[in-house]
């Protein structure tokens, strides 16, 4: 599963690496990254996710060869 | 919930300008990686039905907070951003009735006084156009895929001015706009 994060996102991980782990919803996606780096929780909280330029929400099932993409809020403007 | 095509239908149906001045971008695009160019916009704006023309053109200011800036960065989304955008004219002018409605977003570097985004709504009369462009302004900056970074005059960065609604609607896809305030 490749991950992509964009703006402050990118303060805590890379912009695009992958996970190996079987992450079936966006709570268990989160759950992960917090792993990776605990100091992203709070910006993680107000993230958003899409797949294939789409948002989805926990209820998505996400497959193992989906590219996930992590939104921060907005600042455009 | 499943990845949405409405959005994609809007940005087939909608009208987004295209600049001139930049041709790395798709010919459409509403992001642009170059200087908007603003005059080209606005004159593919006007309209015979329109009697008003409404030209906003967010620029990037020399201080924030009181620090100085010294230029900005924004990032995007490509793909999402375009179809949040499209969608977000498309409804600007089914609600309004509007003869043109047309947004153009910055990324990259934008340095002071430098355009970093426009809208242009054309419509019958003022009243609607007015009300569709801050509309259209207000949702971008708060649901388009689009983050901007400061960069200060002393040399630090730092990715802000996130949309903040959620702390007070408790829900990220709820957002409060200043038009509504």
């Amino acid at each position: 599963m490749k991950i992509h994060v964009y703006a402050g996102l990118k303060d805590y991980f890379l912009p695009e690496f992958e996970v190996e782990d079987i992450i079936r919803n966006t709570d268990e996606l989160k759950a992960l990254l917090l792993t990776i780096n605990g100091k992203a929780e709070a910006l993680l909280s107000t993230c958003r996710f899409a797949v294939e330029e789409g948002f989805i929400d926990n209820a998505y099932n996400l497959k193992n060869n989906d590219t996930i993409v992590i939104i921060p809020p907005s600042s455009g403007g | 919930m499943t990845p949405s095509s409405s959005s994609r239908r809007a940005a087939e149906d909608s009208r987004v300008q295209g600049d001139s001045h930049a041709p790395a971008d798709k010919p459409g695009s509403a992001l642009s990686a170059g200087p908007i160019d603003m005059v080209g916009m606005l004159a593919g704006a006007h309209h015979p039905g329109a009697g008003a023309v409404v030209l906003f053109s967010g620029e990037v200011r020399d201080n924030n907070r009181g620090r100085a800036v010294a230029f900005l960065e924004y990032e995007a989304y490509g793909p999402l951003a375009e179809q949040l955008i499209a969608e977000i004219l498309a409804t600007a002018k089914e609600k309004w009735s509007l003869a043109t409605a047309i947004a153009r977003h910055r990324t990259g570097k934008v340095g002071i006084g430098d355009t970093a985004v426009v809208v242009i709504t054309a419509s019958a009369h003022r009243g609607e156009a007015y009300a569709a462009n801050r509309y259209i302004i207000d949702r971008i900056k708060h649901e388009a895929p689009i983050w901007k970074c400061e960069h200060y005059a002393d040399g630090t960065h730092e990715w802000g001015n996130n949309c903040n609604c959620h702390a007070t609607t408790g829900d990220v896809t709820k957002h409060i706009y200043e038009s509504q305030g």
